[in-house]
Parts: structure tokens; C-alpha cells; sequence
């Protein structure tokens, strides 16, 4: 049955009065100072160098890189899903559709950020404009992930303004509230989904490729990286907008029936299925002649990682299909944001069994190993390693985590986010 | 709807079209990254001066090392790579090129110290050079009075690798009388099996020779470890066609080069040679004229005395120092004078048999030529005998023989794996023998050569070490740490009043000393220990008094090695460090002190005017250092007059010229007094060698299987010698210890740590009667079963309970090292791996 | 030089200077190295006095010897039972196709036309995306301000920042004199030899041809500029 809840137009006010007003300045005095940690967590390491952080020679790319490859496909499965929602005119999914942009820019605004700490020297960040290589992926993941940014905000802009002019907020930026320009939005509507599309579909596959060209990587260096990509984004977007849905719900500023949960749970749980299937066929064939180059994948299977990978197969993608799959449980909201919330950190878990198990054993594992790179009690070369992050690590992400929300809450305040269902 | 599907459509194809362009990028080349860019690059930083000088370990390496020094300090050490002939270049190892740290680490020593809490505790306090100069000259003179200045043990590492500082410690000791200790024969490095056999110290082919032999027998040898500046000539030989093979109780690093690895049981290394001599013999492929010629295989012994006939027993007229053969042409005896090798003219000397000799007396014995009796021995030594001892395949033992004596030139490189024994003397005889019977001796890629220590001296001394014709009293260290045998040879000058001062320098003999704890029974006797180091080693420690020392980079000395045949000089590239100082100033202050009129008259030299002295004595013509000039040292390395190459025994098999060649610095009565006959001596008639068994080359179990039962004790500790270090010096350089991790290891043969429940990385107890350490498991299939090895080396605070492996090791010493004495010639031979062990895991609980 | 000082090779006496000199070379040099493993006797000598000449900081190593065996220096069981040992020397190893030109965001890392792979360690960023694209694991990041056994800096060449990627530079500025890198010079067994890749009767061509030199990791394509000579058959008693 639909909620018993009351529609909200788009003409309530911005601080609705469902929100604690005190609760809300703790909320953002909390975000503030989180930040203000991860700044000096940063500012800390910018003196040290990464030596503060658990990556070294062997794993030479951690916690930071693990998040923006989590938050790009975070950002494009939450725009996949609105611009698909609009191309294949699913109208049940209109009500989510701005949350779901919004979710899509916030996401991948993090995911740029969270490059910055990753750098060895982030002042010389200006050589990546003056010396552009245009055969590395990263230029080409940096050159889409601003476009994409820039593109993503403005799909917000363009899904706002209207309601934005009808307040008389400046934020319109001079949009007119006359009949021809509401016609119009419906058009640019449509030209932007299918922009949007397969902007995001070539931001994660871009992001992907970063790691699957590389022929130094054996775990890495196979054409479904990017499929897998797009799967992982579409779980973990699309399971996002679920949850943050559901929050804004019962904060009153997203009004929506229990059957788009439904649909939206239904749809997740087919994502899970794809992804699964990818993951089945790149072990399978990676394993199947037990040769060399299935080395990287066996070691997921046994030793320190085999309970990554049982989390990242049964809890992350196992469970949340088989609650999904019962349609009586989809018909729980609560059921389906629960599934949904072990998909998104099933798909972390994903994403670092790849990067760190794509790192932990170098292609030439010959005694000694690799130098560590920095000073060690003992021998200062490693066969292998086990990365875990340090406090300074997750005390940036957390900073960078905090950002997002406030950013997300301000949006929330700010912004009209209920489409309506009809004009 | 159908508008928004042509849009999608449209939308779609347009994104594939970008894809498609998207994905041809890889392939354009843009200019500017592919194409190639000639940037500047800075140059090398300038420095102030690049000095010449040489590295000089206890290593035999003696390499030419170029200090660059910037703002006064060296900021790179790299070898001089300037030998005239560049075949020996580069020359150097690792361990010399990171000995900047070293120099400039957190243990060095920079000024003096006295100790102010118990010995031992490492407590001192920073004190000035006048305070502890006047301390050690008030304690010697102390001691001095009370019990006599000869009991004052000072003791330094060979001075081979330093002439002139180390030589100011004989220089000192001959003038006050201090007992000078010895290394050669300490380190276990004295070949004994050389100078019973041949009359020397010892004497080895220099490593160059190595490229000209045709097959390579390695015996405990580990070049590939520890002859790191030489080990290129082996690889020279194998390229022209050589076959190399190792013989070790381990898979070692050498063995992994070896064209095949014998595996043979530990301490049966004899075994094996007899087993080689006596298929030599039985495949006919012996040299019957070479053995006559040189060795005293013809000489007759008469059995029931064990003494050789001599000539004026048989002839009238007879000289005592001549010796008697059977001649089988005339059926006579034939008198065999000692001033020329050979056979006399027209003589068939008889090698077999039994001869009835009628003496001068009137009486007649059934007389046996020497080598009859060594036959004898080697009859037992079938290979199938030969393979219970060793372990090793009989069939083997036989191809080994069949190769060694199939080429020529073969030559034998024994190790101190087969050295560090105690019956080491008796695999040299065995393995002596082995080259004898096949004629490769004195000839250029043969030789039976022992390469140990850098012992060697090789120019006259004297003008330095003993002034004014004094020599310093030499005792063999050994008996510092264990005090005196029954055994001991008179001629020995242990002090009357014993051991109650240690002036140690340059040595870190706490950690390398045999049987530690013994030593530290001899240690607590002393009223005075002072000790002269640039490292805060273990040593250091248990000193009362220490003096900071100047390393090869901040003194001058000159310097020689048996492995090759240069001269060079070691020059300061940089001020002393700290307050450090050479032991030449040091010993110039003490003797101020102690003998001021001594001081003056003999120690107010400066190294330099030292070094023309010594050049000068050896300057006359055909001498070693004919032509040698300061200068030209100064510029680079400058060749020794010796042999090209330069070869053992060279003169001896060429020219006939009698056993032994003079080793400096004893004078040649005192080592041929040895080899009486003047020749290569195989059977040894000395009373103590027949009443041991071991007149002739022989085989016996390991020493140390009479204090610990091979029951109880299963196991053999083995303890080489690391590439990482030179004995105990760099075991604390931090690059060293990066790649190595800087723990001791005990290797360990998979089917023994099994029966133990030990794996790779587990601490184990290693003990035996004297002593224990605690290391870390290796499980490795470089062991055999039935040995350990522990590389010797590490100090004590990098073990798990800061002992060190030392504890362990044996100070028993071979009576049949006790027949003579010359200082570091004829003395006890340290048996190190003569060592039986049991290992299990270390329980936490204890500590 | 103005304050007293010399260009280290201007210090060397002749004879130590001719040891380093490169030898003959074609018109246009293609630089490389061959890398005896039969003479490679797994001593460091050449990975110590690269840290010595580049004033390599502690956790840091440009060049390493690995061990073909169980551990380090100690063999391994083959297939049929023997046991078996080598040595390897890994450093960069300039590859003519590189992974790390391609990736380097900023081309920081580059192409030389004498075949070397520079690292331009005053624009690098430290994104480390080139160390991700080393299939042979041979670039270092400065994770942490350099740390020495000696109080001073040492070495030839000056200390790179904090937070950029470096590696072997084929002693470029001993090239730039006429001197072998520091590596070569230093080898004590004669496992290291340096020239002209592009000098058909070259030392190096001549060992490739005749020893049947490999390539490391040739299956990947990145056509290294370093050679190894395997080691020889071995023949038993």
C-alpha cells in the first residue's frame, strides 16, 4: 500500500519543521569538526609524506584510492539509475529522480577529492593542466570525472530550477516560471538523460581502466573490469539512493509509495545477480587452468583473504539477493534498505578485495621481496604485504566523509528534491 | 514515447561514437610523450679531494678503495679498480663499500671512555686521553711489578692486514715485555696439515692462478661467500673450460655454482681424500717420478722406532741430516743428501716394499720406504669405507678421483669448512697428498692451497716490529683463554704468574673468542682490561678503560695479502674522527709514560718514515720490495717481486730447492725444522704423531664426540663464515642489515626441525655442555640432516638472549699442535666446528 | 672549480678512470645492460654502491638481488629432486615500450633518445600511478623524509623531495662523463656489462647472441633495455 504520509510540495519551506532545528546545528557542528580533523589529519601528513599512512612500495595505493573508485561508482550507478529511470520511461521512479542526481554529484565531487590527500606532493596538483599526458588513463579519468562533475550539477540545476523560480530563490539563477520554459525543461530533460547515460557509463569504465590496461597487475589486466564496474556502480549507486530515499522520507523532505521501494529493491537485486555472474566468470576463467596468471585470483580463495572474499560473496552479494529476491520482504522498506546497505559495503569490500589483492603480491616475488620503502626493524624487503590503513588515513576519509554530508545536508535544506508526478 | 526511444537511439549512438574515439587515443602518439626528450641533467657533485687507499678486514681481499670526500666528510666509498694488471679489477665487496657507515654510525667510538659501573654493564663515562693514557700506564706498571710485564696479554687481529699499526702492538710489546697474543693459529685459520707437511705457514697459489686450472676441487671452501674480490678467476676458469667441484656439508652459495656438490658428512672430510689417494693410486694414475723427486716417499723408516734410517747409520761417513732410499737398480741403499730435491743420478728409488738395511752397528732391519707406510693407511680407505664415513656415494668418490687426476692442471682449494677442525691437520695431509701423488704441486692451476686468514707477511718486518733487535714475547691466545695445556710446548713463553691484563685492539675476541664462558673465567682474573675500538662492541663492554680508534680511512699503514701479489698503502682520506687516534700515537703515548727513553728512541717515528724502513729492508736485489718506492705507493698498488703468477713451492718443484720457503717473519731454521728431511713429509716420525696414530695421514671422528656423546648431542654445529660480515665486523651496518634483517639464523635440515616441531622463524635454544644461544629457526634443505649451521659473527645483543655462539665452541687443543712452536706457524689451530649440539624450540616462559 | 672543488672523475688517477670508461658505441647508442647470472654470485656489491653513489635513504633500494631459490641466498628444490640457486639483479629496466611513460599523469617520466627512462623527480606529483604500471616492481615512492645511517648526506648526486616516485637512472650523471654506471664499475665477479645496444658487434650484442641472452618478463611487451645471460648447464661428475 502507498504511504499514509502526506505529499510535500515543492512549496514548503526550505527548514521544514519535522527537522529538529538544535538536532540539525549539533548534526552540522559535528560534520565541522570532523572536518576540521581530517584538515589537520591532513595537514599533518602534507608535513610527513605518506609515510604516515599504511601504503607502501608493495601496496602503494590504499585507503584514498579505494574510496574514489567507491564513490565514482557510487556517483554513476546513482545516475545510471535517474537517466535510465527517465530514457526508459519508468515514471514510478520520478520521485527519486533529483535525490538520485544529487546523490550522483555529491559522489563524485568526494571522489576528487579524496585524489587530493592521495598525492605525494598535491601542490604540484597545476602540472596535471600543464603537462597532460593524453595516453594515461588517469588524465582521461580526471578530464571525464570534471565534466561528469560539472555535467551531473548542472542535471540538478536543470531538474530544480523550476521549483527553485516558483519560490523566487536566487538559486534559479534567472530562471522564468513561464509555461514555454516548463515545456522546454521536459526536452533538455530528456537531452541531458541521454547525455548523462553514457557520461557515466565511460566515467566508471575510464575509472576502471586505470586499472585493467595495466599488464603488470595479472588481477587486474582482463576486459571485464569495466563490465564489473559498472555492475559494482549500479549495486552500490543504486543502493545508496535506496537508503538516502528512505532517510529523507522520514525526515519529510521525499514523499514516495512503498511500491517504488519495491521496484527499486526488485531492481537492485537484479544488479547483485549481474554482478555476481561477472565475478563467477572472471574466477572461473581465471582459475580454471591453473596456470600462473590465475595465481592472483587463487590466493583470494585461501589465506588472509578468503574471509574478504566469503564477506564479499555471502554478505555482499548473497544475503541482499536472496532478501531481495523474496518478494514479500521487498515489500518491507526496512528489508529492502537493510539489503541494500549490505550491497553498498559488500561493494567496498569488493573494490578492495581487487586493489589490494591486485598489490599484495608483486609480479617478481623472488626472495627478498621488494623494498619496503621505509625504514624497518629487520630486513627492509617483503615478499608481500598487508595493508591497514592508519589512524591519519581514516581520520582523512572521515574529514572528506564529513564534507560530503554537509554538503548533502545543505543540498537537502536548500533544495526541492520532490519531483512532482505530474505538472 | 516512441520520440524519447529515437532520442535514445540517437543519444546512444552518439556515446558509442565517442567511446569508439575515446578508445583509439592509446594509439594516437602525441608529440611530446612518446617522442624522446634530451633534457640536462645535473652532474655529479663536486668534491674535495678523491683519496686512495686500501680496505683491510681480516678478509685476504686487501682491495683498493677510493674515499671521496666532500665539506670533509666521505660521502662515498668505491673500489680503486687500478691494479696494473686489470684482471684483478675491480676487486672490492660490499661490506668495504658501505663502510661509511661504519665510519660515521651510531657505534662509533669517538672519545675515550672509563668504565664506571661493573664489567661488563657497558656504564662508562667520556674521559680525556691524558686521564686514561695515565690510567693504563699506571695499571701496566702495577701489573708490571706485582706479577710481570708478561703477563699482560695484548691482543690484535693478523697483522697482515695492517704491517705498521698493528705492528706498533709487536713494536710496543718487544719493548716492555708484554706477552703479544697470536690470530693465525686463533682464528682456527693455521692450516696445520702446511706445516707438518710442507714445512710452512702455509702457502697458497694467489687467486689469479684460479683461472688456470682445468678442474677445481673445493673443499669447505666457500668463495662464492668469502673470496668475493676473487671469485671472478673460478668463473675465468670454468669459461676456459673448467669443471668445479664442491665439497660441503651444505648446499652453499658455492655449491650452487659447482658443476657438482659432494654432500659429505661433517669432520670426514679426510676420509674422503684418503679414499681419493688411494683410487689415484689404484687407477694407475699417479706420479711415481714426482713423488720420489719431492716428497719422502723413498726415505726408509725403520718400523719398530718409527724413525728414519739416517745416513751416517748406514754409511760411513754418513751425514746425521741425511736420509737413506732403497735404490732397486744396485739393490742397495743409497744415501739421499737434504741440499737438493731430486733423485741422485742413476738411482730407482724403491717407493714399496721391505728392505733389509744393514746398519754401521751391525745390525740389519727390515726397512720401509715412508710411502710404503702411507700405502698402508690408504689401503683401508676403499671407497665403499670411505662412503660409510662420509655419507657420501662410493661410486662418486671414485669419479671424483678419476676426475681430479684425469686433467691437468687440477688444482685443491681447501676452506675453513674442512680447516676449522681439530684433526684439520689431518684433511690437509690427506688432500696435500691427493695433489702430491698427481704432481700438482708448484705448478701454475694446481696447487694445494688453504685459503684462511690474511696472515701473510710478506715483506721484512723487523725494521718495525722489533726494534733494536728486540722481539716481543708471542703466546698463542688460546692459552689467554683457557690457560695452559700439560701439553704445551716448552718454548712457549706463558708468563709464571699467569694472566692479570688484556690490552685487546682491534678485535672483538669477547664475541669471538672460543668458549666464551671459559674466557670469562680468565677475564675475571684480570686487574686490568683495556680495549681499542672504533665500534661499541660487545668487547668495548667489558673493558675498563677504551680508546677510540681510527679506521683504514683516517691512519696510514701498508698492507699485503696471500691472495694477491700487491703492495699498497691505506691513506687518510679525512681527520680522525672525534678524538680517535691510530694505535701507533696511542702506543707513542704509553710508552711516554711507561719507558720515556724507549719513547724516544723508538717511537718517535711517523708511519711513513716506518714504511721506507721496511721497504728498504726488503729493497735488495731479487728481494720482494726490490724497487719499491713511498711514492709510487702513494699513487696505487705497486707488485711485489714474486712469481707471475705467483704460485707455491714454485722454486722448490722448478729448481729443486728443498722444502720449506722462508715464512716471514720467522727465520727459516725455525719452519724447517719442521720438514727435517727438506722435503714434502707424508709420514712424521716425531714420538706424539706414532703414539697418536697419526705418523701417516689418517682418519679420525671428530674431537668433540668425546665430550658430548653423538647420542645425547645429534646434532653439529656448524659455524662459517658470512658474506654479510668479516667475522664479527659489519654485523651492525643498517644496509647490510636491510637486506639480511639483521637476526641470527640457525639453518636448519627440514627432517630435524620436523622431529622437533620447529619451523621457519620459531626461536630455538641451540646448547651443549658449554654453553647455549638462542636464535631464530630456518628450516632449509641447504642443511643436511645431522648439522646446524649458525653463521659465526653476530654480536651478542642481536641474538634473542644476548649470548653469542661462542658459548658453544670448543678451546680444546690437538697435542699434535704442541709437537713445535712457532708463533702462528706451529701452533693450536682453533677447532671450530668441532662442535656437537642438541636444538629445541625456546619456551617463552623463560625468557 | 670556484670554492677548491673537482668533478669526481677529474679526481679519479688515470688507471681507475679507464676502468669506468664506456668503450666503443655506435652513432646513436642505444644504452643497455647485460646481466651475467652465472657470474652473479648474489653479493649486493652493485645494489650497495648504487645506494652509496644516489644517497639512497634507509627502506630504500633502486637495484636488488633476488634469490632464484627458497629464500634469500638459499636454494630451492626443482623438479626432480635437485637443488638449485641463482641470483637475479632487478632494477629498472628502460624499456624501449614503458608502462610508466605511458601512465605518468604529468609525463614526469620519460623517454631519453639514448633509450634511457628518466624521472623528472621536480614535476612528479606522486600519484604513484607509474609504480602501479612497473610490471618489475622497481620504482621507489619517497613515502618519508630520508633517514641515513650518516649523519650527512652522501653520495653523488643530490637528494630527491619528499613525496615523489624514483628509480634507477642508469647513473646519468657518471653517463654524462664517460663513466659506466655505478653498478657496473663495481661488480666484483664481471656480472655487469654496459654499452651500445644498438652496436651490432658490440659487447653487449656479441654476449646476447652468444650466451642467447632473455629478456625479463617478455610475455608483457615492455622491451627492456636490460639483458640477462642465463647460467650454464652444468656437467656432473
Amino acid at each position: 500500500m502507498s504511504s499514509a504520509a502526506p505529499p510535500i510540495t515543492s512549496d514548503a519551506p526550505s527548514l521544514a519543521g519535522r527537522v529538529d532545528r538544535r538536532a540539525l546545528y549539533a548534526w552540522i557542528a559535528l560534520l565541522l569538526a570532523v572536518m576540521g580533523i581530517g584538515a589537520a589529519a591532513f595537514l599533518y601528513q602534507f608535513a610527513n609524506g605518506l609515510a604516515v599512512t599504511g601504503m607502501r612500495n608493495i601496496v602503494m595505493w590504499g585507503q584514498y584510492i579505494l574510496f574514489f573508485m567507491f564513490f565514482v561508482g557510487l556517483s554513476a550507478g546513482g545516475l545510471i539509475v535517474a537517466s535510465a529511470g527517465r530514457l526508459f520511461g519508468v515514471g514510478a521512479f520520478k520521485p527519486i529522480t533529483r535525490l538520485a542526481v544529487l546523490e550522483a554529484t555529491i559522489a563524485v565531487i568526494l571522489a576528487a577529492t579524496f585524489i587530493l590527500p592521495d598525492l605525494g606532493r598535491p601542490e604540484r596538483i597545476i602540472n596535471i593542466l600543464l603537462y597532460f599526458n593524453p595516453t594515461s588513463p588517469m588524465i582521461w579519468d580526471i578530464a571525464i570525472v570534471f565534466v561528469y562533475m560539472a555535467m551531473s550539477a548542472f542535471y540538478v540545476w536543470l531538474y530544480c530550477r523550476a521549483d527553485l523560480a516558483r519560490r523566487g530563490s536566487w538559486l534559479a539563477l534567472g530562471t522564468g516560471t513561464s509555461e514555454r520554459t516548463m515545456a522546454r525543461e521536459e526536452r533538455v530533460k530528456s537531452v541531458m538523460a541521454w547525455v548523462a547515460l553514457p557520461a557515466a557509463i565511460m566515467l566508471h569504465s575510464i575509472t576502471a581502466w586505470i586499472f585493467g590496461l595495466q599488464i603488470s597487475r595479472g588481477f587486474w589486466y582482463s576486459s571485464i573490469m569495466a563490465p564489473m564496474f559498472i555492475a559494482s556502480a549500479l549495486v552500490s549507486g543504486l543502493g545508496l539512493v535506496i537508503v538516502l530515499a528512505l532517510i529523507l522520507r522520514r525526515l519529510g523532505r521525499l514523499a514516495f509509495p512503498d511500491s517504488l521501494v519495491a521496484m527499486l529493491g526488485g531492481l537492485l537485486g537484479a544488479f547483485i545477480a549481474v554482478e555476481a555472474f561477472l565475478l563467477l566468470a572472471e574466477y572461473l576463467t581465471a582459475l580454471y587452468p591453473g596456470a600462473p596468471e590465475g595465481e592472483a585470483a587463487a590466493r583470494m580463495l585461501s589465506g588472509p583473504y578468503l574471509p574478504l572474499f566469503v564477506f564479499e560473496v555471502v554478505v555482499g552479494l548473497l544475503i541482499p539477493f536472496l532478501i531481495l529476491s523474496q518478494r514479500r520482504l521487498r515489500t518491507s522498506p526496512v528489508w529492502v534498505a537493510t539489503a541494500a546497505a549490505i550491497g553498498i559495503f559488500g561493494i567496498f569490500v569488493h573494490r578492495l578485495n581487487l586493489v589490494l589483492n591486485g598489490l599484495s603480491y608483486p609480479n617478481i616475488d623472488l626472495p627478498p621481496g621488494l623494498p619496503v620503502g621505509t625504514p624497518q626493524v629487520g630486513s627492509s624487503f617483503s615478499v608481500y604485504t598487508w595493508y591497514v590503513p592508519t589512524l591519519v588515513e581514516w581520520l582523512i576519509v572521515a574529514g572528506i566523509l564529513a564534507f560530503g554530508a554537509l554538503l548533502f545536508t545543505a543540498a537537502v535544506a536548500f533544495l526541492p528534491l520532490q519531483e512532482p508526478d505530474a505538472h | 514515447m516512441g520520440t524519447d526511444r529515437r532520442t535514445f537511439l540517437k543519444g546512444a549512438a552518439g556515446a558509442a561514437a565517442a567511446v569508439g574515439v575515446g578508445s583509439l587515443l592509446p594509439l594516437i602518439d602525441p608529440p611530446g610523450v612518446k617522442a624522446a626528450r634530451d633534457y640536462d641533467v645535473p652532474a655529479s657533485l663536486p668534491v674535495d679531494r678523491v683519496v686512495r687507499t686500501t680496505c683491510s678486514p681480516n678478509c685476504t681481499g686487501s682491495c683498493g678503495q677510493l674515499a671521496f670526500v666532500r665539506d670533509g666528510l666521505i660521502v662515498k666509498v668505491q673500489q680503486a679498480a687500478d691494479y696494473p694488471d686489470a684482471v684483478y679489477n675491480p676487486r672490492g665487496c660490499m661490506k668495504g663499500l658501505c663502510y661509511l657507515n661504519q665510519i660515521y654510525g651510531e657505534d662509533r667510538i669517538t672519545t675515550p671512555l672509563v668504565r664506571t659501573g661493573e664489567r661488563g654493564s657497558g656504564e662508562f663515562r667520556e674521559a680525556t686521553w691524558d686521564e686514561v693514557l695515565d690510567q693504563i700506564a699506571t695499571g701496566f706498571k702495577a701489573i708490571g711489578e706485582r706479577w710481570g710485564w708478561d703477563s699482560i696479554h695484548v691482543f690484535g687481529q693478523v697483522p697482515g692486514s695492517g704491517y705498521i699499526q698493528k705492528g706498533a702492538n709487536y713494536r710496543a710489546s718487544a719493548l716492555l715485555g708484554l706477552s703479544h697474543g697470536t690470530s693465525f693459529d686463533f682464528n682456527g685459520d693455521l692450516p696445520m696439515g702446511m706445516p707438518i707437511t710442507f714445512g710452512v705457514q702455509n702457502a697458497e697459489h694467489e687467486a689469479k692462478d684460479w683461472a688456470n686450472s682445468r678442474f677445481l676441487l673445493l673443499l669447505g671452501a666457500n668463495p662464492v661467500e668469502t673470496r668475493i674480490p676473487d671469485v671472478h678467476f673460478l668463473f675465468d676458469a670454468i669459461e676456459r673450460g673448467a669443471r668445479m667441484v664442491v665439497v660441503d656439508p651444505s648446499f652453499s652459495p658455492t655449491a650452487a655454482k659447482a658443476d657438482a656438490h659432494l654432500r659429505i658428512r661433517p669432520g670426514s672430510d679426510a676420509a674422503l681424500g684418503l679414499a681419493l689417494c688411494r683410487q689415484v693410486i689404484e687407477d694407475g694414475a699417479w706420479d711415481q717420478a714426482f713423488m720420489a723427486a719431492y716428497t719422502d716417499a723413498m726415505l726408509l723408516v725403520e718400523p719398530d722406532s718409527g724413525l728414519r734410517l739416517r745416513a751416517s747409520d748406514v754409511f760411513p761417513g754418513g751425514a746425521e741430516t741425511n736420509f737413506v732410499a732403497w735404490d732397486t737398480t744396485s739393490d742397495r741403499p743409497a744415501e739421499i743428501g737434504i741440499e737438493r730435491l731430486g733423485v741422485p743420478a742413476g738411482v730407482a728409488a724403491a717407493l714399496e716394499g721391505t728392505f733389509e738395511v744393514g746398519l754401521l752397528s751391525g745390525a740389519t732391519v727390515a726397512a720401509v720406504p715412508g710411502f710404503e707406510l702411507v700405502r698402508r693407511e690408504l689401503q683401508r680407505w676403499t671407497p665403499e669405507r670411505a662412503a660409510e664415513v662420509t655419507g657420501l656415494d662410493p661410486d662418486a668418490i671414485v669419479r671424483l678421483a678419476r676426475a681430479y687426476s684425469g686433467v691437468k692442471p687440477a688444482a685443491i682449494l681447501m676452506g675453513g669448512g674442512s680447516n676449522h677442525w681439530y684433526h684439520g691437520d689431518l684433511t690437509g695431509r690427506a688432500f696435500a697428498l691427493l695433489a702430491a701423488l698427481t704432481g700438482n704441486i708448484g705448478r701454475s692451476g694446481g696447487g694445494f692451497s688453504v685459503y684462511v686468514g690474511q696472515y701473510k707477511v710478506r715483506v721484512d718486518t723487523s725494521s718495525w716490529w722489533s726494534p733494536g733487535g728486540a722481539k716481543a714475547h708471542v703466546v698463542p691466545s688460546i692459552y689467554f683463554v683457557r690457560g695452559r695445556t700439560e701439553t704445551m710446548h716448552p718454548d712457549v713463553p706463558y708468563p709464571e704468574q699467569g694472566w692479570h691484563g688484556l690490552f685487546c685492539t682491534f678485535a672483538n675476541m669477547f664475541v669471538q673468542a672460543m668458549d666464551v664462558n671459559r674466557l670469562h673465567e680468565t677475564l675475571a682474573g684480570l686487574d686490568l682490561i683495556v680495549v681499542v675500538d672504533h665500534q661499541m662492541t660487545e668487547t668495548v663492554k667489558w673493558a675498563d678503560v677504551v680508546l677510540p680508534a681510527t679506521t683504514w680511512y683516517e691512519k696510514t699503514d701498508l698492507t699485503a695479502t696471500p691472495l694477491h701479489p700487491f703492495l699498497q698503502l691505506q691513506q687518510p682520506a679525512i681527520d680522525p674522527v672525534g678524538e680517535s687516534r691510530s694505535e701507533v700515537w696511542i702506543w707513542h703515548e704509553l710508552m711516554k709514560r711507561i719507558d720515556p727513553a724507549a719513547a724516544a728512541e723508538f717511537f718517535e717515528v711517523d708511519e711513513d718514515a716506518a714504511i721506507e724502513a721496511i721497504l728498504e729492508s726488503g729493497g735488495a736485489a731479487g728481494g720482494p720490495t726490490e724497487g719499491i718506492t713511498l711514492d709510487a705507493l702513494k699513487q696505487g698498488p705497486v707488485r711485489l717481486n714474486v712469481p707471475d703468477p705467483d704460485v707455491a713451492f714454485k722454486a722448490q718443484i722448478e729448481d729443486l730447492v728443498p722444502f720449506p720457503p722462508r715464512s716471514l717473519p720467522a727465520p727459516l731454521e725455525a719452519t724447517a725444522a719442521f720438514v727435517p728431511t727438506g722435503r714434502i713429509e707424508f709420514y712424521k716420525e716425531e714420538q706424539r704423531f706414532r703414539e697418536l696414530g697419526e705418523a701417516v695421514p689418517t682418519w679420525k671422528p671428530p674431537f668433540d664426540d668425546e665430550t658430548h656423546d653423538p647420542g645425547a648431542w645429534p646434532l653439529t654445529l656448524l659455524t662459517p663464515h658470512s658474506k654479510w660480515r668479516i667475522h664479527s665486523s659489519y654485523a651492525n651496518n643498517a644496509w647490510l642489515s636491510e637486506i639480511h634483517g639483521g637476526r641470527p639464523e640457525v639453518f636448519i635440515a627440514p627432517a630435524d626441525a620436523e622431529a622437533r616441531g620447529i619451523e621457519t622463524g620459531d626461536q630455538i635454544r641451540v646448547w651443549n655442555t658449554r654453553g647455549e644461544v638462542v636464535a631464530w629457526a630456518h628450516v632449509s634443505e641447504s642443511e643436511q640432516p645431522g648439522s646446524v649451521t649458525l653463521y659465526e659473527g653476530w654480536w651478542p645483543r642481536q641474538f634473542a638472549r644476548g649470548k653469542g655462539v661462542n658459548e658453544l665452541t670448543s678451546s680444546a687443543v690437538n697435542p699434535i699442535h704442541e709437537v713445535h712452536y712457532v708463533a702462528n706457524m706451529w701452533a693450536p689451530s682453533t677447532g671450530w666446528k668441532d662442535c656437537r649440539c642438541q636444538v629445541e624450540k625456546a619456551g617463552t616462559a623463560d625468557g | 672549480m670556484a670554492d677548491g672543488k673537482v668533478a669526481p672523475v677529474d679526481a679519479l688517477s688515470p688507471a681507475s678512470k679507464a676502468w669506468g670508461e664506456i668503450g666503443p658505441r655506435s652513432a646513436a647508442p642505444h644504452w643497455g645492460m647485460v646481466v651475467d647470472q652465472e657470474r652473479c654470485i648474489g653479493c649486493w656489491s652493485c645494489a650497495v654502491i648504487c645506494k652509496s653513489e644516489n644517497d639512497i635513504p634507509l627502506g630504500m633500494w633502486w637495484n636488488r638481488i633476488l634469490t632464484e631459490g627458497d629464500s634469500l641466498d638459499q636454494p630451492e628444490v626443482v623438479r626432480g629432486g635437485a637443488l638449485e640457486m641463482q641470483w637475479l639483479p632487478l632494477a629498472c629496466q628502460h624499456c624501449e615500450n614503458a608502462p610508466c611513460v605511458k601512465v605518468c599523469p604529468v609525463q614526469a617520466t620519460y623517454h631519453r633518445s639514448d633509450g634511457l627512462v628518466m624521472q623528472d623527480t621536480d614535476r612528479c606529483i606522486g600519484c604513484r600511478y607509474c609504480m602501479i604500471a612497473c610490471p618489475y616492481g622497481v620504482r621507489n615512492m619517497n613515502w618519508g623524509a630520508p633517514d641515513r645511517p650518516t649523519p650527512h648526506e652522501t653520495g653523488m648526486v643530490g637528494a630527491r623531495p619528499l613525496g615523489t616516485v624514483e628509480k634507477c637512472t642508469m647513473c646519468v650523471q657518471r653517463l654524462a662523463e664517460d663513466q659506466v654506471p655505478a653498478c657496473v664499475w663495481s661488480c666484483p665477479a664481471g656480472a655487469r656489462v654496459f654499452g651500445d645496444l644498438n652496436d651490432p658487434e658490440g659487447r653487449l650484442a656479441t654476449l646476447i647472441r652468444e650466451r642467447e641472452g632473455y629478456e625479463l618478463l617478455e610475455e608483457a611487451g615492455t622491451k627492456p633495455s636490460v639483458r640477462y645471460l642465463p647460467p650454464r648447464r652444468r656437467s656432473p661428475l
